[in-house]
């Protein structure tokens, strides 16, 4: 009888220290920007990601436009045909659906980049005539903007976890609510009873 | 366990909605006063209950908590169990406000079953018998669950037999921790008060009408 109590006990206390107001089993998806592609990355919150799960690209109207396979770490690259807002969508099985949206207009865009390279090169080699002063070539823009995205990338996948972080205002918040309208539900049924004395 | 937007046949939600609804209007006719505090603190523990986490292998489930929910209270477990997973919704992002009654009915309706079940057996027995059974209720409900889970997907178009293995086997861990946890729960409470595990409608009903005796004397000396 004993052993059983500290049994008990431990087991609570197990589970008690385990607990951990972090992130539950949730599907999170993120598309960003890359360049004239499209970066996303799909997977759980606790760390599981979706290895080479399809993922089904829709525009706004529901239209399937194309279809994609995650790499082993839930990673995807898609390049836009259209140039229309998209939707990702992949199903991980038992109810889990991923879903993120990207606006396309935050892509600098492949035709875009052409574009202005072709008005960029004019002028730089213009300036760079005049003055002598180094100009960025388009490979350099290239580059740089290489650099800017794999700097970036760590930074934006904390910004998701960030997002997905339950912290202890929000349970508390919620407790808070059960309480109260618990409390409230309380508060009738005891009016009735006066009412009904 | 908590299934998202999206992911249902329209059909299946409209048919949650109206059975959680059912479910919840019993719920709550049933729901005499003095359960009313812990149908709140029941709530409260499932809605905390899927923030903790036990890892398993590599990766970790979270608890549930619904079968002790059901064994406290029986048929009032469908709004502690609403109450909690609508804020869970709002506030962490777990299922969301379109399933919300299929979760509703797929996570309350296994806890009411396995509450019905094990209730009588368990207010007869000592507490470390009242906590074998309570394990039981706890996995049994996170079972039925889980095929509750896999009808849902399979009326909604994806295979039923794959869907409902995927989501047991998946849960098996789950079943068993939380079979451990109701049985620690319901140990502590048929200790500590065991008057909360007895489902004795007749009690209940002499207590209220003592209550109500006592607020119509108060009010009568008050006038007079």
């Amino acid at each position: 009888m004993g052993r059983c109590v500290t049994l008990f006990a431990a087991t609570f206390i197990m589970i008690v220290t385990m607990f951990s107001p972090a992130h539950a089993h949730k599907v999170i998806a993120s598309v960003f920007p890359s360049g004239s592609e499209i970066e996303g990355e799909i997977g759980f919150s606790n760390g599981d990601m979706a290895a080479d799960t399809i993922v089904e690209v829709f525009d706004l109207q529901g239209e399937k436009i194309d279809e994609i396979k995650t790499d082993a770490d839930g990673f995807f690259v898609y390049t836009p045909q259209k140039n229309v807002d998209l939707r990702f969508r992949a199903d991980l099985g038992a109810g889990h659906i991923a879903e993120a949206t990207f606006d396309i207009a935050d892509l600098s865009g492949l035709m875009e980049a052409n574009t202005r390279a072709a008005l960029s090169q004019p002028v730089a080699v213009d300036v760079g005539s005049r003055s002598d002063t180094p100009a960025i070539t388009p490979e350099q823009e290239q580059i740089i903007a290489t650099i800017v995205r794999d700097e970036l990338r760590p930074l934006r996948r904390e910004i998701t976890a960030y997002k997905e972080k339950n912290d202890l205002q929000s349970i508390l918040g919620g407790i808070g609510y059960i309480f109260g309208a618990f409390g409230i539900i309380y508060y009738i049924a005891a009016r009735r009873l006066r009412a009904k004395a | 366990m908590h299934i998202v937007d999206g992911a249902l046949a329209p059909e299946v939600l409209i048919g949650g909605g109206i059975l959680a609804v059912s479910g919840l209007a019993l719920g709550l006719r049933k729901l005499p006063i003095d359960k009313i505090p812990a149908t709140g603190v029941l709530s409260a523990t499932f809605f905390v209950a899927s923030l903790i986490h036990v890892p398993v292998g590599p990766s970790s489930v979270h608890l549930i908590m619904s079968g002790l929910a059901g064994i406290v209270l029986g048929w009032t477990a469908f709004p502690a169990l609403f109450v909690g997973l609508l804020l869970q919704a709002v506030f962490f992002g777990f299922g969301g406000l379109t399933v919300l009654g299929v979760n509703t009915v797929n996570i309350a309706f296994p806890a009411v079953v396995a509450g019905l079940m094990f209730r009588a057996v368990i207010a007869r027995s000592n507490p470390v018998g009242a906590a074998i059974w309570g394990g039981f209720a706890g996995a049994l409900s996170i079972a039925l669950t889980t095929i509750f889970v896999a009808i849902s997907l399979g009326l909604s178009g994806e295979g039923f037999v794959p869907a409902a293995k995927l989501v047991f086997f998946a849960h098996i861990p789950i079943m068993a921790i939380e079979g451990f946890v109701s049985a620690a729960a319901v140990y502590l409470i048929s200790k500590v008060k065991p008057a909360l595990l007895q489902s004795d409608h007749e009690e209940t009903a002499l207590r209220m009408q003592v209550a109500a005796q006592r607020t119509k004397q108060a009010r009568e000396v008050q006038n007079g």
